[in-house]
């Protein structure tokens, strides 16, 4: 029964593999970008460096940690539109009875074009991190960055899907994912290490879970060291069944609401 | 003379149906106005926490970035609300959109470029303004030469914008592209441009007219000369008049009927 | 001394040049890039015709005849590869701007009401795109309103209103800078029964009134018989018929439906050109082939069986008619 259900995953994400594929257009356009702010940057950190730097960081190590965060950030794909015009269609009245929970499906098919993006989006980031610096941090740091980068983007992902189910209280809900993803790149640390930010912003963002979806996979780079991976793995997992109770919960409120209104 | 003063009602007449649509739904358009200011806030957050512990970079202060930042948003939010027609041009070329157009009296771009309002470009325009007015470069007597400015600033993007979707006349639909190069071009102006080596520096003030969208326009608005006041202006009519003899030519050829595709 | 025809065309032709891809990878890809393939498509073949103020004409072809390309050189849209054409006496090419106010456009397929605001907004956009002076929109928009019956409508936006109701103001629209002559792109399409009625009415008495020229392509071969008078088929490019609908059915009638409602529950009916297509339930549909037998003799042949109560002879409906022209256009090709 187990092995069913998995294959009907599997199913929906290799859909999604397909729709990935199709859609390369937008994903060349993301690897261009990559490489333009990651030469922006590594100009901007160069030149940090020869103001003299306060914190004891070197600029290559800094591009680096910025190829890590865009990594992560890009891979995610924005799969709140998708929940939105599948709630505006009236899809998901049609699937709530099906065996298969809309969500796990949804969050199947966004996995499945998470493992499209990822891998090129990664190959991207450390050719031009390493074309801009000339240089490789050491290759465990990179390897610690992988596992819990995905993680990251997974649990991202679950968050953009949790601002998609808001479209059945909301009439748009593009504002929302606008300002929730502004928050990310702040309080996750995006361009800048969070360290680097005043004391009461730190202490703000350890409240979120952002630091633990940007700034907590890209430190390896910064540390050169897979130092902090169980805290690290503790905090993603402890925000991502947050994710999940949160998910689970708006879904089961839209169903109420719409059994209430007669589907 | 009598048929310019048509053409400035027929655009004012759009420009006002444009709003109306816009405010019919009052929730939404605050809502985009007010999403994007903080949206531009965000971003500056960066520069806020970067320049606390490093004053000053290659001759760049906190206060240069925000006049660049402003004039960059203020443009921008100026050619989405008045021309938002730019950014779909590639759709309106593609599904013939512009067929109701040429059927019409009016100059076709014109009236293309007038048929969307994005709300969220006052919200581009208000933060825009702040950022200039709270960076301390600027003296208020300054004023006229921010909005040229800005108005520079605005044209160079709409230039841009109508260039690279005019590129759908020869090579289909192009929308995706367009965009992201639209993207690139915004992404390039807000950053200070001793950033950039030599190589990209002529791009960015050729091929890519970063250049003319930011630095330029933000060099006049601080440290306003004749010369610069010419050569902002200049630059921003050769390419927005480039730009409306590649889209004319476009017509011509879509008016031919060589395209993707065939209609009975 | 004849007056200037609202559209005079003289042999237009016009051909687009597609670029088909071809099928492959990525080398194929490059190839199309650097030597793409070109295919030439005859849309419109030396087509004249010629039509006057007023006349209600009925543009018919099958999807991929032309009809469309020919609409929109007319319009200005599109520019002829050869033959000579004026609308208004204006060449739509070279005087797109000076004939765009005399023309108007309808799109069934697409809208020019504005979704978010009320009709009346948008009519006061184009009172600024045809540049009318305000005392004669103001004029023009009531005469407007009271003839579609426009009042209720007028303040409600358009996503509000139903697909019949936007018909009409649709074609209010195209009417408010009086026009001299109308284009018409399926202007009934997904419209229900009473909402084609209505705007095949009001089409109608416009053009009766004011003499406004009418182009109307459709599917719906009623738009034709209600609105028109004249109908020119064109197939694969060239004029295969213009005349009058009445012409039309005479030319190409050669068979009648009697309908015979009859005392008896089914009639047995078994004539040389007589088809039956439907009997029983007390009422018989038949088919008659005029060469072979007559409306006469059927009548008879009923009589004797059986009292009638009730009898229509209907026409061949004009789509058949139509078919039967494009069947005999292919045929025609297929000898030469």
């Amino acid at each position: 029964m187990r092995a069913a259900a998995a294959a009907k995953y599997v199913a929906f994400a290799r859909v999604a593999t397909a729709l990935a594929r199709r859609d390369r257009g937008e994903l060349y356009g993301r690897m261009l970008f990559f490489a333009v702010i990651l030469g922006v940057f590594s100009s901007l950190w160069r030149a940090v460096a020869e103001a003299g730097m306060p914190i004891a960081a070197d600029p290559k190590l800094l591009v680096w940690y910025l190829a890590t965060t865009e990594w992560i950030i890009l891979s995610a794909p924005p799969v709140h539109t998708d929940v939105q015009e599948s709630i505006r269609r009236g899809d998901v009245v049609c699937r709530i009875g099906r065996p298969v929970s809309y969500v796990g499906a949804a969050f199947a098919e966004a996995l499945g074009l998470l493992a499209v993006r990822a891998p090129l989006l990664a190959a991207t980031a450390w050719a031009c991190a390493f074309a801009f610096t000339g240089w490789i941090p050491s290759l465990t740091s990179l390897a610690w960055t992988l596992p819990f980068g995905f993680a990251a983007a997974a649990l991202i992902t679950a968050m953009y899907l949790w601002i998609g189910l808001l479209a059945f209280w909301l009439e748009d809900v593009s504002p929302v994912f606008w300002v929730v993803q502004k928050l990310l790149f702040v309080f996750g640390g995006l361009m800048l290490p969070i360290e680097l930010y005043p004391r009461a912003m730190q202490v703000a963002a350890a409240w979120t879970p952002f630091p633990a979806m940007l700034a907590g996979p890209a430190s390896f780079v910064l540390r050169q060291s897979g130092a902090g991976w169980l805290m690290l793995a503790l905090e993603q997992s402890a925000w991502g069944g947050a994710a999940a109770l949160a998910v689970w919960w708006a879904f089961r409120r839209a169903s109420a609401t719409l059994t209430i209104n007669g589907g | 003379m009598r048929e310019r003063s048509n053409h400035l009602a027929f655009v004012s007449a759009l420009l006002a149906t444009n709003l109306k649509a816009a405010v019919a739904l009052r929730g939404a358009f605050v809502i985009q106005v007010v999403f994007m200011m903080l949206n531009n806030l965000t971003f500056f957050v960066f520069w806020w926490a970067l320049m606390r512990r490093v004053p000053e970079l290659r001759g760049w202060r906190l206060g240069d970035i925000q006049v660049l930042f402003g004039i960059v948003a203020a443009g921008f939010g100026l050619t989405v609300t008045l021309a938002g027609g730019v950014r779909h041009l590639s759709r309106f070329i593609d599904d013939g959109e512009l067929d109701t157009l040429l059927a019409q009296p009016q100059p076709v771009l014109l009236h293309a470029l007038g048929l969307r309002l994005q709300a969220s470009g006052f919200g581009d325009m208000l933060s825009g303004i702040a950022f200039i007015a709270s960076s301390g470069q600027v003296s208020w007597r300054a004023a006229p030469v921010v909005l040229l400015a800005i108005a520079a600033s605005a044209l160079v993007i709409l230039a841009c914008g109508i260039l690279f979707h005019s590129l759908t006349f020869w090579l289909g639909n192009v929308d995706t592209v367009a965009r992201q190069l639209w993207e690139l071009l915004i992404t390039f102006a807000l950053y200070p441009e001793p950033l950039f080596g030599g190589g990209l520096r002529l791009v960015l003030f050729t091929l890519l007219p970063a250049g003319f969208v930011g630095y330029v326009p933000a060099r006049l608005a601080q440290r306003p000369t004749a010369a610069l006041v010419v050569l902002t202006i200049a630059a921003a009519s050769a390419y927005l008049l480039f730009a409306a003899a590649v889209f004319e030519r476009g017509v011509k050829r879509y008016a031919s009927g060589s395209r993707f595709g065939v209609h009975g | 001394m004849r007056a200037t025809p609202a559209v005079d065309i003289t042999g237009l032709c016009k051909a687009f040049h597609v670029r088909r891809p071809r099928t492959g990878g990525f080398a194929a890809r490059l190839q199309d890039f650097v030597r793409p393939l070109t295919q030439t498509v005859t849309a419109v073949d030396r087509l004249s015709f010629s039509i006057d103020p007023g006349e209600r004409v009925a543009f018919v072809g099958p999807n991929g005849a032309g009809k469309s390309t020919t609409l929109k050189v007319l319009a200005g849209i599109l520019q002829p590869d050869a033959g000579d054409v004026r609308v208004l006496g204006l060449e739509p090419s070279r005087q797109r701007r000076e004939l765009a106010f005399r023309v108007g456009t309808v799109f069934g397929q697409r809208s020019q009401l504005w979704y978010q605001l009320p009709p009346r907004d948008t009519f006061a956009l184009l009172g600024r795109v045809y540049e009318i002076a305000a005392a004669d929109h103001r004029r023009r928009l009531d005469a407007l309103t009271t003839a579609f019956g426009l009042d209720a409508i007028l303040d409600t936006p358009v996503r509000q209103l139903s697909l019949g109701e936007r018909m009409r103001c649709e074609i209010a629209a195209s009417l408010l800078h009086a026009p001299r002559i109308l284009f018409l792109d399926e202007p009934t399409i997904g419209l229900d029964v009473s909402a084609k009625a209505v705007i095949r009415e009001l089409l109608h008495t416009e053009s009766a009134r004011h003499g406004v020229t009418l182009l109307l392509t459709s599917h719906d071969t009623a738009d034709i018989e209600r609105v028109c008078e004249r109908v020119i088929v064109i197939h694969r490019g060239r004029l295969l018929w213009d005349g009058t609908i009445a012409d039309l059915r005479r030319r190409y009638l050669t068979t009648k439906r009697i309908t015979v409602w009859s005392e008896a529950e089914r009639l047995d009916l078994q004539l040389p050109g007589v088809r039956v297509l439907s009997s029983g339930a007390y009422r018989t549909e038949l088919e008659v082939a005029l060469d072979v037998a007559s409306v006469g003799q059927v009548i008879d042949a009923a009589l004797a069986q059986s009292a009638v109560r009730d009898l229509a002879i209907e026409d061949a409906p004009l789509d058949a008619v139509i078919r039967a022209l494009y069947v005999e256009a292919e045929a025609g090709r297929a000898e030469s």
